[in-house]
């Protein structure tokens, strides 16, 4: 493929020159003429409350102020903000038993933040005055923060048709006894020469995308929605928003603004609802509602955290037979995306190594936390961190080095992948373990490691970890897109694919440019419109450019056949005589036979009668390609990540020195855009394997919803990085590609644990692994 | 709760100090001081009692920052860290401080935030404050009435409580000149980089040969204001600094803090650690190059 011309190029990013000039209008930049701005009051004293009394009265009086809504001024529909529900079949929506159990003003507060009522005013000053003057009084209810404290007996309960505040556990009908399984576990254990088992805990890791929620919505004269987003996912929270208001989806329109990062915290509705119905309450008058910091932080949702146990058994030599694991999460005060984390946390497990016999429980409960929902990874990270410290606590019992114990029992092509029935496709871990290993100096360094003894202590780690490309076959994936040929020979697509921040609009034009033979400069993407755009599932499941990419590379396939077709008619040519250079099509061996595209495409608008014959000039008709895309499978990346620390024995302080990642990413469309998400996923695997988590107290108030506590990882923090692409295209990818924007956080998140573990020789069981449970656990070894 | 809208208030802009002594006299505790604003624009959002933010902008005469061999240190109210960071005579002459303001925070920050500021913030875990307390050192304090000088010893009453009154505006800190064989050093622990101390700690030894003749010690989150070490500075005076006396002043460290459980850490962490801190803060002064010095 070395006569790739765009494709594998580090072309200039659609999107780089607005956001380094400020120049790039994000949904809180956008002003309108009679705006009107919503400030939405949440409980802020209790995580469980009943609202006992509600007084608007005085707010109403305030100067400046539209409206005043209580939960009985909006729609009563209730909603789930999550789309699981919208990629799935209605039956296999009634097996898993997903609910709508959000409203937009509650009485019954669930969590720290739950929204109550909301102010209209004519500023946001007028607005957050007359909030306050909103008077709440609630009946404190008991709460609970665990699964553990969830299912007492006792407990209340969230919803009635979830006895036990067991939101989500695999269904029977789809997982015989509630496990996604193979093999006869119990019997396979029997065969473990050496069995390790351990109760993990993963943290609630939160996003922090750089952009707080912003939102705007118009009811307009016509009687339509219009809603002002930078949600992920514009087609699927337009019919949401459709579904909850009653309205047909022509009346209602998604107009997504320039998004300041995803990562799941916008996949699905966030405060679209809230915004809306203030929206309708004023017909005519735009509403904008903009989120605090540590607003956002309590409404979008978080990485599910929880217990998760895991029982690994191995043969002395080394054949792993059985792996046995439970995750038991701490879901949130709503349903949200109970089913789709529970099950997939188990899909990575499963995907991973050739164990004779698996069986994953997955169980998602209520809980009087912020609700949980998608996160870079989608509880890939979770799995990493147990199951890797668990294959390397094996390797240490059976004396075996991990990286040689993974590449011989990880799974490869033909085996089953992360969902049973759809084996791999293609697969190059050994050589990213090969180069990785390569690049960090492995060998000499886990030798060097060993029997240490002072107070800084180094150590080396390895993980490794299966991804997907879009989330076929456990959810919908559909693209659909347009690409209108311009009469002076340019393309626009159209499609409503987001491009958050990962690059996905450069990559797709690329895609596009390569498959049309175009130069880069010849293709726009209009995206965000949902009055113009046909379906899109939206950015999640590192899809974007697999997906989306195919639905632009057939819709320009399209485009190229018509052109194609057309230039063999004003040729008198075969189509398979014909080739394109330049923009010209030629005849092969007839120099002096060709026609421009740009003649093609002129003649398709500009079409005219030779009035001496009355004949039409060229051909008529816009080009314009199409594809309603599925795609035929999940393009599996693999990766690994070798990271080394330095532990410091007195204090308990860990320093990631180096962290080299290498990753099978078929084939890298635009290499720096690749670079970009690994080194973006490791400051974020790194922070959840070392400082990140949202924390409460035992009332359920949440005590670091902002930066001033909750720690990332900082530029200085960040160790020397070395990122390996390795290049071993998929055989259904665009040009062999396989999504990256997910696979980045996974495999540091393991890594820094094991090489933590190979500098002290304990395994921290607590992510995020803190200076505090270092020495605790260090004081506990002595 | 955070709120995206500051609270009403007026923004005064004397261009004197006299004037600014005026108005604070006027304003008393319904007024803060704006200099840096690191701190002050974010309590703004909260504190409801600040009716007028009296700024230091147009005021002359504050941001001096001069070394004298003869007279020690003079930093003015306006002096940023980052202006503290520039200074060669600061990194040569109080190692301590410079270090603390290499540290702080981020650039950003350093930028715009006081030295001043940081200690009349009166916050355990200031981290030039800590560095400035060991040291040693005296701020001038200005009313209608006249000035006062009052020692960094006894300037910290409680968390956020200074012997400042309401009507006083800090004009500037003294330091003095450093001690014949003085050595300074500043270390701290947090959870990234860019974050407040966890732990910090500062010393100040007046060193002849091996022996210390003096000693400031100084530790920060460990109590409600920053504490200084008696005990240790008993242990270090007149004493030969072996690894024997260091691990024995490890030990002592812990009689001598009272920490407690927060956002940062633990009290059982600070417990810990604190020991380990003092050691290392003293072996970092001790073994710094005298170039560094």
């Amino acid at each position: 493929m070395s006569d790739l011309t765009v494709v594998g190029k580090r072309v200039e990013r659609v999107d780089v020159r607005a956001k380094v000039t400020g120049g790039a209008v994000y949904a809180a930049d956008v002003q309108m003429a009679g705006m009107l701005y919503g400030k939405i009051v949440r409980c802020y004293d209790y995580a469980h409350a009943r609202v006992t009394e509600l007084d608007l009265s005085k707010a109403a009086k305030c100067k400046g102020v539209i409206k005043v809504l209580g939960p009985k001024d909006v729609t009563q529909k209730e909603y789930n903000g999550s789309v699981l529900d919208m990629m799935v079949s209605s039956d296999m929506r009634g097996i898993l038993g997903d609910i709508d159990d959000q409203s937009i003003f509650t009485t019954h507060v669930k969590h720290y933040g739950d929204a109550i009522a909301a102010v209209i005013a004519t500023s946001e000053e007028a607005a957050e005055r007359a909030a306050e003057k909103i008077i709440v009084t609630y009946e404190e209810l008991p709460v609970y923060l665990t699964a553990e404290a969830a299912r007492q007996s006792d407990a209340r309960q969230f919803r009635p048709e979830k006895p036990g505040n067991l939101a989500f556990q695999l269904p029977e009908m789809a997982f015989p006894d509630n496990a996604y399984a193979w093999g006869e576990v119990d019997k396979s254990f029997e065969e473990a020469d050496i069995i390790v088992e351990d109760t993990f805990y993963v943290p609630k890791q939160k996003q922090c995308q750089m952009e707080p929620g912003a939102y705007i919505a118009l009811y307009d004269d016509q009687e339509r929605l219009n809603c002002w987003t930078s949600t992920q996912m514009p087609k699927l929270v337009q019919k949401k928003l459709a579904n909850l208001f009653e309205l047909p989806m022509t009346r209602v329109r998604i107009n997504a603004t320039v998004i300041g990062g995803g990562f799941g915290a916008r996949l699905g509705m966030v405060l679209e609802p809230e915004t809306c119905a203030l929206a309708m309450a004023v017909p005519g008058r735009p509403v904008k509602v903009l989120s605090t910091r540590e607003e956002d932080w309590v409404t979008s949702p978080s990485r599910h955290p929880g217990k998760y146990w895991m029982k690994m058994g191995f043969k002395k030599d080394g054949t792993p037979v059985a792996c046995d694991a439970k995750f038991e999460n701490y879901k949130g005060a709503y349903y949200m995306d109970a089913s789709g984390t529970a099950f997939t946390t188990g899909a990575w497990l499963g995907g991973m190594y050739k164990f004779d016999s698996l069986r994953y429980r997955g169980e998602s409960y209520y809980t009087n936390q912020s609700v949980c929902g998608a996160f870079r990874g989608y509880g890939n990270p979770q799995t990493n961190f147990v199951m890797e410290q668990m294959v390397d606590r094996g390797c240490a019992a059976l004396g075996v080095d991990p990286i040689e114990w993974r590449k011989k029992w990880h799974k490869t092509i033909g085996d089953d992948g992360w969902c049973i029935g759809v084996p791999y496709n293609s697969c190059a871990l050994d050589e990213c373990l090969d180069r990785a290993a390569k690049a960090i100096g492995w060998t000499e360094k886990r030798a060097k490691y060993k029997n240490q003894t002072g107070t800084i202590r180094r150590g080396i780690g390895v993980s490794v970890m299966n991804h997907t490309s879009g989330a076929m076959p456990m959810l919908l994936e559909h693209t659909v897109c347009d690409a209108l040929l311009h009469q002076d020979a340019t393309v626009t697509l159209n499609l409503a694919c987001s491009d958050m921040g990962q690059g996905s609009h450069t990559t797709l034009r690329q895609v596009a440019a390569e498959t049309l033979g175009f130069p880069y400069a010849d293709v726009h993407i209009a995206a965000g419109d949902t009055d113009a755009a046909g379906f899109d599932i939206g950015a999640h499941a590192s899809r974007t450019l697999y997906v989306g990419g195919g639905a632009v590379k057939q819709a320009c396939e399209d485009v190229r056949k018509q052109i194609f077709d057309r230039a063999a008619l004003e040729l008198g040519e075969a189509v398979g005589n014909l080739y394109m250079e330049d923009k010209v099509i030629h005849v092969k061996g007839a120099s002096n036979k060709s026609i421009s595209v740009q003649t093609i495409a002129d003649q398709g608008v500009n079409n005219f009668m030779n009035p001496e014959n009355g004949e039409l000039i060229g051909q008529p008709g816009q080009i314009q390609g199409y594809a309603s895309f599925f795609p035929p499978h999940n393009a599996p990346p693999f990766g690994a990540s070798i990271a080394e620390v330095e532990v410091d024995m007195e204090t308990g302080e860990v320093k990631v020195i180096e962290l080299v990642n290498a990753h099978d990413v078929g084939r890298a469309i635009h290499p720096g855009i690749v670079e970009g998400q690994l080194d973006g996923g490791a400051q974020q695997g790194l922070g959840m394997a070392l400082t990140e988590e949202t924390y409460y107290d035992e009332k359920g108030i949440c005590l670091n919803n902002s930066f001033t506590d909750y720690k990332m990882l900082g530029p200085s923090d960040m160790p020397k990085i070395t990122n390996i692409l390795v290049e071993n295209p998929d055989p259904t990818g665009p040009f062999g590609a396989k999504g990256v924007g997910e696979a980045g956080i996974v495999p540091p998140v393991g890594a820094t644990a094991n090489a933590i573990f190979n500098a002290i020789g304990i395994q921290i069981l607590e992510a995020p692994i803190t200076p505090e449970k270092i020495l605790e656990a260090l004081a506990e070894k002595d | 709760m955070s709120s995206r809208v500051m609270r009403d208030f007026d923004l005064l802009l004397p261009e004197s100090i006299e004037e600014t002594i005026a108005l604070l006299a006027r304003h008393k505790d319904k007024s803060a001081v704006l200099a840096g604003g690191t701190d002050l624009l974010v309590a703004l959002k909260f504190d409801y009692s600040i009716d007028n933010v009296i700024s230091l902008a147009l005021v002359p005469g504050l941001d001096e920052l001069d070394f004298d061999p003869a007279r020690g240190l003079t930093i003015g109210a306006k002096v940023t860290i980052a202006d503290v960071l520039r200074s060669q005579d600061v990194k040569d002459n109080y190692p301590a401080l410079w270090q603390a303001a290499q540290v702080f925070a981020t650039p950003q920050l350093r930028n715009t935030a006081t030295v001043l500021g940081n200690i009349l913030r009166a916050s355990p875990a200031g981290d030039c404050s800590a560095a400035l307390y060991a040291t040693g050192g005296s701020l001038l304090l200005k009313n209608a009435k006249g000035c006062r000088n009052i020692d960094l010893d006894d300037f910290w009453i409680s968390y956020g409580v200074t012997a400042r009154c309401v009507d006083e505006l800090a004009i500037s800190l003294h330091v003095p000149v450093p001690a014949q064989g003085e050595k300074s050093a500043f270390r701290r622990m947090t959870r990234t980089t860019e974050d407040l101390s966890k732990i910090n700690a500062a010393v100040c030894l007046q060193m002849a040969g091996e022996t210390c003749h003096k000693a400031r010690v100084v530790m920060g989150c460990v109590g409600p204001t920053l504490l200084r070490l008696p005990k240790v500075e008993k242990m270090l005076a007149g004493a030969a600094v072996t690894p024997e006396l260091l691990r024995d002043i490890s030990n002592v460290v812990i009689s001598e803090i009272a920490p407690i459980d927060d956002q940062r850490s633990s009290a059982e962490y600070r417990n810990k650690v604190a020991g380990v801190l003092v050691k290392r803060v003293i072996e970092a002064a001790l073994n710094a190059k005298e170039n560094d010095q």
